[in-house]
């Protein structure tokens, strides 16, 4: 058994070709840009240790160092922020360039 | 068996059948069976992928990677973290509109080829295995410790692979992705308050992060080591500075820096192709639900693991103190440090909590084999019942026969793995590894991330993929992963091991460029524009999301009554 393919037909207006190839483009952008800031993130911690003796040996938040705490608790947050960011604006992307032909109709 | 150990067992029976029991499934078809009716709402599919995805790994695994390599065993829990990011960024909401029941599915159909979805499910089937057994092992570890005694002449760790394993096959196997779903969300809930319970019983307690961090530094890392018949503490050699002492709070008691990076790509890449996690997300309403859903799962499981590190800290600073307390500690140290590394969070839980705080450690523990043994099982059904008895053997198989094949591979593949974790005793392989349980679950990281990853985010986003390149990719990825990580046994500790054990860093590049290469030779299916506006559009969730407010202003104003305007 295959899922059927949505195939809205009760009034509502199908995405055209050209309109999801502008999106997905966009959307593509937001993606790779975003996977990018990513792996800068991951790939810092042992370039920053290499470079900062502070990176390993001064103490911030908790009497832990700013390595110790960017593995312990920061990349968690930054990776949080960094789906809240991307989603939001993935979403509001496709809000903007897709389905804009439904509102028209009454 | 203690009363404690009687009471905790009863109730995570209690929750696992009660849970079924009221979600058990109402219809008989395959996309109630393997996808709950695609109607999982946001919240309650976050709470399951967390359920699915924090296994006895990530529980028992990450606090003893800590443990026993300090920082550097805090890259797992990084690992495991980062892979929703990918997940949420290149997968989740195109996966969920091109719709089907499996990865396998999704394969064979966007690039149209039997070829490709059966040998997705040949790859598909090896991760299940990779991460089935150390599930069960962890099922069975829990259960030595928490009861200590076997049945029908088993040894106790052999009982609780086989109970645990059972129980859960015989759930799936009736409550399908329904009974599954809520189970896993109620026991992602369980599991995520045990560990919230530990960390604010040893904070109050007088715990300070930063400085056991510290106090854990100031001396060389040394761990127990099986040699000559006797256990003794034996310092960690440092990876990174060799002619320094590895300490706690620094880098290299475990890892070079090479070794960090194989590791994290590993576990990064590999989510995105965990057909137990990605599967969930075809039960989501719509794409933009998938999305969304990721980001709450990012959420949790962020915090889950920033405690998981903390707690993993907190046993290794606060056991070698309480051993003249709790004199039941001396036979499970050396020194005050703990012989089997897994054992750190039921440990921290018996001396802050006694028999009740180990029985609820330990009853997390068993719930997250559990709900990730759910979630394997379900997986391995749809494969098999789906992609390979309803779309091969038997394509005019009724519904009722679909779903019975994919209850009986979910017995099959839950039989085979309760047996290779019987015979992969944990005691032959911790004074080897730093913690079994996450090492073995890399296995399979590695493999989904260097076969499956490539490929599926190559489907989604290049429109030039075809099935021979994808073929190319699945068979690149999947050899190399295995053989470089089967090399590593075998190699002398250095950064090429650490390399080899994490393999994706090599292997998944392969993969891309020869899918690559192997595409841009062959023709890709004429389908590819269709399926574009399928997975990229969103026609779909704007007409499920229209059904959805319709329906529920229909029921409000049923509600309100007939005078209702």
């Amino acid at each position: 058994m295959s899922l059927p393919t949505p195939a809205p037909d009760d009034g509502e207006v199908r995405d055209t070709p050209a309109e999801v190839d502008a999106a997905f483009r966009t959307l593509r952008r937001i993606s790779v840009t975003y996977f990018l800031v990513f792996l800068a993130v991951v790939a810092a911690f042992p370039v920053l240790s290499l470079t900062l003796n502070w990176w390993l040996d001064s103490r911030l938040l908790g009497n832990l160092s700013p390595g110790f705490l960017t593995v312990g608790v920061g990349l968690y947050a930054i990776f949080a922020i960094i789906g809240i960011a991307a989603a939001t604006l993935s979403s509001s992307v496709e809000q903007r360039m897709l389905g804009t032909q439904d509102e028209r109709q009454p | 068996m203690t009363s404690t150990a009687i009471v905790t067992l009863a109730a995570v029976l209690v929750i696992v059948l009660g849970v079924s029991v009221i979600t058990r499934p109402r219809h008989s078809s395959t996309v109630d069976f393997y996808l709950a009716g695609q109607r999982v709402g946001v919240a309650t599919n976050s709470w399951a992928i967390c359920g699915d995805y924090l296994s006895a790994a990530s529980f028992l695994g990450v606090a003893a990677a800590v443990y026993v390599s300090g920082l550097d065993g805090a890259w797992y829990a990084v690992g495991f973290a980062a892979g929703f990011v990918p997940v949420l960024l290149l997968v989740a909401a195109p996966l969920r509109r091109y719709g089907e029941f499996s990865l396998a599915d999704f394969l064979g159909r966007r690039l149209r080829s039997d070829s490709v979805r059966l040998h997705s499910v040949g790859v598909v089937q090896l991760v299940i295995l990779c991460y089935l057994i150390p599930q069960s092992v962890g099922g069975g570890i829990t259960w030595d410790l928490l009861v200590g005694h076997g049945i029908l002449g088993l040894s106790p760790y052999s009982t609780g692979v086989l109970l645990s394993t059972a129980v859960i096959a015989v759930v799936v196997a009736s409550g399908g992705m329904r009974g599954t779903t809520w189970n896993q969300a109620v026991q992602f809930l369980l599991l995520f308050g045990a560990l919230l319970w530990l960390a604010v019983t040893v904070s109050a307690d007088g715990f300070r992060y930063g400085d056991a961090v510290e106090n854990l530094s100031q001396e060389p890392l040394a761990n127990p080591e099986f040699t000559d018949g006797d256990w003794e503490l034996t310092e960690e050699t440092n990876s990174i500075h060799p002619d320094e002492p590895a300490t706690f709070g620094e880098p290299g008691a475990r890892y070079g820096w090479l070794g960090q990076v194989a590791l994290v790509v590993t576990l990064g890449l590999g989510t995105a192709g965990l057909p137990h996690v990605m599967n969930r997300y075809f039960t989501a309403p719509t794409g933009r639900a998938a999305r969304t859903t990721t980001v709450w799962v990012l959420g949790m499981i962020g915090i889950f693991y920033g405690l998981a590190v903390m707690m993993g800290t907190a046993a290794r600073e606060i056991i070698p103190g309480a051993v003249e307390e709790h004199p039941w500690l001396e036979e499970l140290t050396v020194d005050g440090v703990l012989r089997v590394p897994e054992h750190a969070l039921p440990v921290l839980g018996r001396i802050y909590g006694d028999e009740a705080g180990l029985g609820l450690i330990a009853a997390a523990a068993l719930i997250a084999a559990m709900s990730t043994v759910a979630g394997l099982l379900l997986a391995s059904a749809a494969t098999w019942g789906h992609d390979v008895y309803e779309r091969h053997i038997n394509p005019r198989a009724t519904q009722r026969q679909a779903v019975w094949v994919g209850r009986a591979s979910t017995l099959v593949a839950a039989g085979i793995a309760a047996g290779l974790a019987i015979a992969l005793r944990p005691d032959a392989f911790t004074p080897a590894m730093p913690s079994l349980v996450a090492t073995m679950v890399t296995w399979a990281f590695a493999i989904a991330g260097s076969a499956l990853t490539p490929v599926v985010v190559l489907a989604i986003w290049w429109r030039r993929t075809t099935a021979a390149g994808a073929l190319a990719g699945l068979i690149s990825g999947s050899v190399i992963a295995i053989a470089m990580f089967l090399t590593a046994s075998f190699m002398e500790p250095g950064a090429l091991r650490e390399l080899f054990a994490a393999p994706t860093l090599v292997a998944a590049p392969i993969a891309f460029a020869l899918t690559i290469l192997v595409s841009l030779r062959t023709t890709p299916p004429k389908e590819a524009d269709s399926d574009w506006v399928i997975m990229h559009g969103t026609a779909a969730d704007r007409h499920a999301e229209r059904m959805a407010a319709l329906t529920l202003r229909e029921r409000r104003r049923r509600k309100d009554g007939p005078n209702a305007r």
